[in-house]
């Protein structure tokens, strides 16, 4: 989720041509040269509280998540060295999501519940050339920790734990065009990390007479991409009030092709190939931002989002539909240093019948997402 | 401030407002009445597994299974005479446990499962919707009296149906048409050609095919008489089975060592088979009996052979490819016994080639009466043949289970390798549903596999 601002938030994740501060680092660092102060610090938090229900194909038999709200969190800090060259560094949440079903629901066998957590660390630095044009580059270390657990189809309530944790690297590269006092331009590029885990840990939790077949403890590697990205921004200064904004994201999910497990022990009966076949998807967002008086802003926009998922290998582990969202945002100013960030989203993924064909796991599933989000912003 | 409170009222009502819901199901009845369901049949509907009709097995009978998704869509509480004991009504249940063979190798497979049983002899005086009787045939549904103690010294009554007949001399029809059914179930016809299988085509015999189509035909019409619907369901391929294809039919490994050898040149030689041998050459018959290191057919009794005016010794050969070995052949007769190599299996163990095209052979002329039953009134049909030809072919997965006819691995067949596990009659009871959701336009909401037990392990 691209909840890296609380201003940006409040605008439909629009981000990319707006120059809102220090949040560039992760939205487009060409814009970060080009910020109107010399210090700009930026903090915040969202809370994910998603709901899925999901009912079986030919059933009316329901199930529903029970998803712990999850937190993405943003620290930023950067600073003018002169007129030319701004440095910064971020600490961001892009990535992260869980799905906890019931242990016992209809689709254990799949998925039981998956914590994907990753932290980006990131380094960036920004060059103008004049004062309507700017590039940026920073340098990813992403760290990430993934869990799964899944039934297995031996009594007793059998299981597989899978643990892993991983460090990788990646880049994030922006340029940012300032045509005129209304008018801006941005163009945004993030790498994809591969979050190669190795070594992690599988705990097999088997019936006894089993155990000499299907070890308890085991070792696996496996490979989950965090996708690309490329995106595309205009801004328009349309009054002195009011702020348009329109962005596209190109989300390169297309590499993410399986989802494969290789084990240490017993690989020949444990291995396994999951296909996924994602594809890119594209993200129309329009944001707009109203400034009240000099302590208030408001926000509002909104996005669709396409499921990269194949019709195919629809998975209950990361329940993704194609989702309409609005946002809403607000912003108050005490004092000029300060400002206090809100954003409030409401993603409605559009109900459909999906199916795993590998499973043959079919049903329809629809989901609705709230995202309130706190931040504040400093600057000096 | 005012626009701020109202912006935080309106954040409230849409964080209260919607949790997801999907209903893209409703279940309805169709075309027919579901009120009163009633399940005639053998041990498949009875609920059998595992060698015994047991408590908990018995809960997860498919048509225990039927009746509880049909009070989805206006049916009455389905009731079963329930066998109040773990361990069954007489004795045979099995459990998966370790044993230690002739060799002194021990190895997890089916043991068995021995306790207090719940004895015919305790008579249930309550109403039951589930008639299916382990053992019965097609003309054991319409005998009088097949539930009477009295019969049973005689062959004549059923210990299972005797623990639930409403009277003594009562049919099982006639007990079905007293509860005048909305709606019923017919699957029978499997035992009619399973006990002459499962006992190597030397227990029973085979049903007359006219026979057989004179007693459906009169239990169908019966049935139908109130106005009732129905569903039937035909017999399986049943030498796909576990049951029929676990042990294979070259399990005669002979070591490549120095006992290998030697015990090869016993079996080949003078004092093995190559008299028999050259008396076949003599006499112009094609059998021969060979043996080489690795696998090696076995050998076995074979008394069609008496056709070609052979004494019993000489009345057995080789196995040939496709033949079938059951899965009450003694393992330790093989190992230990020299059974299969040295001594003949005897015939109770074995489904010949000539056996199996009687097997198939009354199994579609079965089948062919069953699905014109269906069609001539118009009842919902279930071809489980054609199910398990294909199951047996490709596999079969739900919900992540991957299924095969493979003995207890492939999660369909119970420990007696003939029923079906729990999570085996959950499969079965979407295809019933099915069919009746296609033949009545009703919505009879299917079950999830998943919820049901596996096959236990210690």
């Amino acid at each position: 989720m691209r909840l890296q601002g609380n201003k940006q938030n409040g605008m439909g994740l629009v981000g990319t041509s707006l120059n809102m501060g220090s949040s560039s680092i992760f939205y487009n660092p060409g814009a970060l040269s080009l910020m109107k102060d010399k210090l700009h610090f930026e903090l915040g938090a969202s809370g994910i509280m998603s709901n899925v229900d999901f009912q079986r194909a030919g059933s009316n038999e329901n199930y529903q998540t029970d998803n712990p709200m999850s937190t993405p969190f943003y620290v930023y800090g950067a600073g003018k060295i002169n007129d030319m060259i701004a440095v910064g560094v971020g600490v961001y949440t892009p990535y992260g999501s869980t799905s906890k079903w019931e242990d016992d629901w209809t689709g254990k066998l799949l998925i039981q519940n998956i914590a994907l957590k990753a932290i980006f660390v990131q380094p960036t630095i920004s060059f103008n050339f004049n004062e309507k044009f700017g590039i940026g580059a920073g340098f990813i270390l992403a760290m990430g920790d993934v869990e799964i657990n899944k039934a297995l189809n031996y009594s007793g309530d059998a299981n597989a734990n899978l643990k892993g944790s991983t460090t990788s690297y990646g880049f994030n590269i922006g340029a940012f065009y300032k045509a005129s006092e209304k008018l801006a331009f941005g163009v945004d590029y993030r790498s994809e990390i591969m979050m190669k885990m190795k070594d992690g840990d599988a705990t097999f939790t088997v019936p006894t007479a089993l155990q000499t077949t299907i070890p308890k403890d085991n070792k696996f590697d496996a490979e989950l991409p965090l996708p690309a990205n490329l995106d595309f921004s205009i801004s328009y200064q349309a009054t002195e009030q009011l702020l348009l904004a329109f962005e596209l994201d190109w989300v390169m999910w297309g590499t993410y092709k399986s989802l494969d497990f290789t084990f240490k022990e017993q690989g020949a009966l444990l291995n396994s190939t999951n296909p996924r076949e994602y594809k890119d998807t594209f993200i129309p967002r329009i944001g707009a931002q109203y400034s009240l008086n000099d302590q208030f802003q408001l926000r509002a926009g909104m996005y669709y989002d396409q499921s990269p998922t194949n019709e195919k290998y629809f998975t209950p582990e990361t329940v993704s539909l194609n989702t309409f969202a609005y946002t809403l945002g607000l912003s108050y100013s005490p004092i000029e240093k300060l400002s206090i960030d809100v954003s409030f989203l409401q993603l409605f993924g559009q109900t459909a019948e999906k199916e795993y064909t590998p499973s043959n796991f079919k049903g329809t599933y629809q989901t609705i997402v709230y995202i309130p989000g706190i931040g504040v912003s400093f600057k000096f | 401030m005012k626009i701020r409170y109202l912006f935080y009222l309106a954040l409230l009502a849409f964080i209260v407002s919607c949790k997801p819901e999907v209903n893209e199901f409703t279940p309805s009845n169709g075309s027919a009445d579901f009120k009163t369901y009633v399940a005639l049949g053998n041990s498949l509907t009875a609920g059998y597994a595992d060698g015994a009709l047991y408590k908990s097995g018995q809960s997860y009978s498919w048509a225990n299974i039927l009746g509880q998704q049909l009070t989805t869509v206006g049916g009455q509480p389905f009731v079963q005479p329930v066998v109040t004991s773990e361990f069954g009504v007489l004795p045979g249940k099995r459990k998966l446990g370790f044993s230690v063979d002739c060799l002194g190798v021990t190895s997890l497979g089916p043991v068995l499962d021995n306790g207090e049983l719940d004895p015919w002899s305790n008579h249930i005086d309550y109403t039951v919707n589930n008639l299916g009787v382990p053992g019965a045939k097609v003309a054991h549904l319409l005998a009088p009296g097949y539930g009477n103690a009295a019969n049973l010294q005689a062959g004549l009554a059923n210990p299972y149906f005797v623990k639930f007949a409403a009277s003594p001399d009562i049919s099982v029809v006639a007990q079905a048409m007293s509860m005048s059914p909305t709606f019923f179930s017919l699957w029978i016809g499997n035992n009619d050609v399973l006990g002459y299988a499962t006992s190597g085509g030397a227990g029973d015999v085979i049903t007359p095919t006219e026979q057989f189509g004179q007693y459906y035909n009169m239990l169908a019409q019966t049935l139908v008489t109130g106005g009732a619907k129905g569903v039937l369901a035909n017999i399986p391929s049943i030498t796909n089975a576990a049951f029929f294809t676990t042990i294979p039919s070259d399990v005669i490994d002979i070591p490549d060592s120095p006992e290998g050898q030697g015990y090869l040149a016993i079996l080949n030689g003078e004092h093995g088979y190559a008299p028999y041998n050259a008396f076949m050459e003599s006499k112009g018959l094609p059998y021969r009996i060979t043996f080489s290191i690795g696998p090696n057919q076995m050998v076995i009794q074979d008394p069609a052979m008496a056709s070609y005016g052979l004494p019993a010794q000489l009345q057995i050969r080789q196995m040939v490819e496709g033949e079938l070995a059951l899965l009450t052949l003694p393992q330790d007769s093989i190992k230990c016994a020299t059974w299969g190599s040295a001594v003949p299996v005897p015939n109770q163990y074995i489904l010949t080639q000539a056996e199996i095209d009687n097997i198939n052979a009354a199994t579609i002329a079965f089948n062919n009466i069953i699905k014109q039953t269906a069609v001539d009134n118009g009842l919902a049909f279930v071809d489980f043949n054609a199910i398990m030809v294909d199951i047996s072919a490709n596999g079969l997965i739900f919900d992540g289970i991957t299924f095969s006819t493979k003995f207890v691995t492939g999660n369909l067949f119970s420990l007696d390798g003939i029923h079906l596990t729990p999570q085996g009659n959950a499969v079965v009871t979407n295809y019933f549903i099915d069919a009746i959701n296609a033949q009545y336009t009703a919505q009879i909401p299917k079950v999830s596999v998943a919820n049901y037990p596996p096959i236990v392990f210690p």
